[in-house]
């Protein structure tokens, strides 16, 4: 929706605009994708993109298992949710960076971690591709349209407050990320036979991917806190979690934070009041 | 008329409530659920007249269009992949039975394995189903061809089903700027439905689509091939007319780009077109001879227009979305057909299935292959499956 928002926002200035979605399954908190293409006059190429001029990394946690910046055109610029400073983020390359704590934004006006409209302030007042008032109007007429003029406001105050609160600056990077040719993955990089039979046909070994390599824990915003003390062993934690993540031991439960999505079904079941969700 | 961001599906259902489709029954599957979903706000909106169907399944579907059709009533439908199978059956039954029914159907790969992403193998298995087949390139186009199927479709001459085709994702999820029809101007170009053939009413009994003995059946058939025949004047004149009232001319059974000097032709179907398009743009900068022709109309097939301009160039490529297991692409098939006898090179070049991406760079490596063919009129390859890894390119 921020892709489309932003496209709203430059056919608004008077450009011409296209966004899409890495079409897969997509879902709130995993990771996704999304593209926007700006230009004055018609786009014709309906290609995935390759060497963006922006880049937006809504889950800073991305970071640290993909290389964001890859295509990254020179002289491009990265704009992150994080609460950290453009100089302490390392994207491996130097860089125009940006930064805003979108999340805490999404949380004070829209009472949830839905960032994708603060950081399209960011990137207005990193890149200027479009105007704050603009992003406010592309906001309006795609989250307006689908959630109502009310959520449309709201969505739009996150960003103007996002907007204000965006430091831009410079990124000196060092680290080095592992490349991947292209955006879709190819499936000689995925692990073999983990979960199922490899076969090795004319094209190449083909296997299944693995969650061993796919930690969806990082997909979570809040996490489940455990005390002890009030636990009274009864399992409804573990009866009702869907990620099958919590464990039952001798006198305690366990969680698995490396496939916990922060969910929150545990705490809300939780009889002994045992389990809080904190950020 | 308003310019707004939108994706191809809204497109489409914008199509259908500005052609004021009366009936509606669809079921939703993945990439076609927006077309209905929105749909059904048009109708809960008071937007849209129309009743809207809710059926068990795509079979029960197409048979609610048919019943719909057949009393008398413009009926839309919208659907994908395995669902498009699934009205196999039925599809035949409404062009045999001259309905003008009008269907988008967002290209989708075909299971198994089971993929949601762009390919137009769902839609090749209905090529002899008797229904005029478009496929469109961007968002713009999806919502007029739909306003023009209802014009193509309706109507002594034709009476046949049309299916609206977009690409899977990259137009039905992507937005683009498209400029809506008012109703106003949308009921100027497609008038009132009434309809040409016998109709289901209470009131003057009729039996459609009857048991029919070997006495009939080469006539019916005749005439539905005859009508599929005269699509090809209704289509041009189609776009003629939505061209002078609307200022956009999508080109009619083809649209070639820049084909006139070409040596070297790309023929592609769908959104490859609009990449194509690019491409053609950057190489002819360079001083290259090459040239696009975009293959809108699937059925009828543009035989003659394709031949015309295969006389004039050096070497063809196909590009094709989809394959027939064993002998390659279906566009290739046919397009050899058509130019069945020249002497020119022709090479098919299969990729996209299953919405791998079809990039600037695949693109340039079609038109170099197709160049190197038309200097040395030599075909070193017939079918390249594009970047496939395992096979030689």
């Amino acid at each position: 929706m921020a892709a489309q928002a932003l496209a709203s926002a430059a056919h608004a200035e008077g450009g011409y605009a296209t966004a899409f979605p890495f079409f897969g399954a997509e879902r709130r908190g995993a990771p996704v994708l999304a593209f926007t293409r700006i230009d004055d006059k018609r786009i014709y190429r309906k290609t995935q993109v390759y060497e963006p001029d922006f880049v937006v990394v809504l889950d800073e946690g991305l970071l640290e298992t993909v290389n964001v910046v890859e295509g990254l055109k020179d002289g491009g610029a990265v704009v992150v949710n994080s609460v950290r400073s453009p100089e302490e983020i390392d994207v491996g390359i130097d860089a125009k960076l940006a930064t805003v704590d979108a999340t805490s934004v999404a949380l004070e006006v829209l009472k949830r971690p839905a960032t994708n409209s603060s950081i399209l302030g960011a990137l207005s007042k990193a890149t200027g591709i479009v105007s704050i008032e603009s992003i406010e109007k592309g906001i309006m007429q795609v989250f307006g349209d689908r959630l109502g003029e009310k959520v449309g406001e709201r969505n739009a105050k996150a960003a103007r407050i996002a907007y204000d609160r965006t430091v831009v600056g410079e990124s000196h990077g060092s680290r080095v990320l592992k490349a991947s040719n292209k955006w879709l993955p190819d499936v000689r990089e995925l692990p073999m036979g983990v979960a199922g039979i490899s076969l090795d046909t004319d094209a190449g070994a083909v296997g299944p991917g693995s969650f061993l390599e796919n930690k969806t824990g990082s997909w979570k915003v809040f996490h489940p806190e455990y005390d002890g003390e009030k636990c009274t062993m009864c399992n409804f934690c573990w009866f009702y979690c869907p990620e099958g993540c919590i464990y039952r031991k001798e006198d305690r439960m366990e969680f698995d934070m490396d496939y916990c999505k922060g969910c929150g079904i545990c705490a809300n079941e939780c009889p002994a009041e045992a389990i809080k969700m904190v950020r | 008329m308003v310019s707004k961001i939108c994706t191809g599906n809204y497109a489409a259902a914008y199509g259908s409530m500005r052609s004021r489709a009366r009936t509606v029954a669809a079921y939703p599957i993945t990439p076609q659920t927006f077309i209905v979903e929105h749909i059904s706000e048009f109708i809960n909106n008071g937007e849209m007249d129309c009743e809207y169907i809710e059926v068990e399944s795509e079979h029960t579907a197409m048979s609610a269009c048919v019943s719909a059709s057949a009393s008398g009533v413009r009926t839309f439908t919208a659907t994908s992949s395995q669902g498009l199978a699934l009205m196999h059956e039925i599809l035949p039954i409404a062009s045999g039975m001259r309905l003008p029914v009008v269907m988008a159907v967002v290209n989708r790969s075909i299971a198994s394995p089971i993929n949601i992403w762009v390919e137009h193998n769902d839609i090749m298995p209905e090529r002899d189903s008797g229904w005029i087949q478009v496929f469109c390139d961007n968002n713009q186009e999806v919502q007029d061809m739909i306003l023009q199927a209802y014009r193509i479709a309706e109507g002594k001459r034709v009476a046949l089903p049309v299916a609206v085709c977009l690409d899977a994702f990259i137009l039905s999820h992507t937005v683009e700027p498209v400029d809506l029809i008012e109703q106003d101007a949308a009921d100027k170009y497609v008038p009132e439905f009434s309809p040409t053939g016998a109709i289901l009413d209470p009131d003057d009994v009729a039996a459609v689509g009857v048991f029919t003995p070997p006495d009939y059946m080469m006539e019916c058939r005749w005439q539905t091939d005859k009508a599929m025949r005269n699509a090809v004047e209704a289509i041009g004149e189609a776009n003629e007319v939505f061209a002078k009232q609307f200022g956009r001319d999508h080109g009619g059974m083809i649209d070639p780009y820049m084909v006139d000097d070409a040596e070297a032709v790309l023929v592609t179907m769908g959104t490859a077109s609009s990449t194509a398009h690019e491409v053609v743009d950057e190489m002819r900068a360079k001083g290259k001879k090459v040239g696009l022709v975009k293959l809108r109309f699937w059925r009828p097939y543009p035989s003659e227009l394709l031949r015309a301009i295969a006389e004039k160039v050096k070497a063809v490529g196909v590009f094709d979305r989809a394959v027939s297991y064993g002998i390659g692409g279906p566009s290739y098939i046919e397009f050899r057909n058509a130019v069945f006898g020249l002497d020119l090179p022709v090479m098919n070049f299969i990729g996209g299935l299953g919405g791998r991406d079809v990039s600037l760079q695949d693109v340039r490596f079609m038109y170099e292959k197709l160049l190197e063919a038309a200097r040395t009129g030599v075909v070193k390859r017939d079918i390249t499956w594009m970047g496939t890894r395992g096979v030689e390119q």
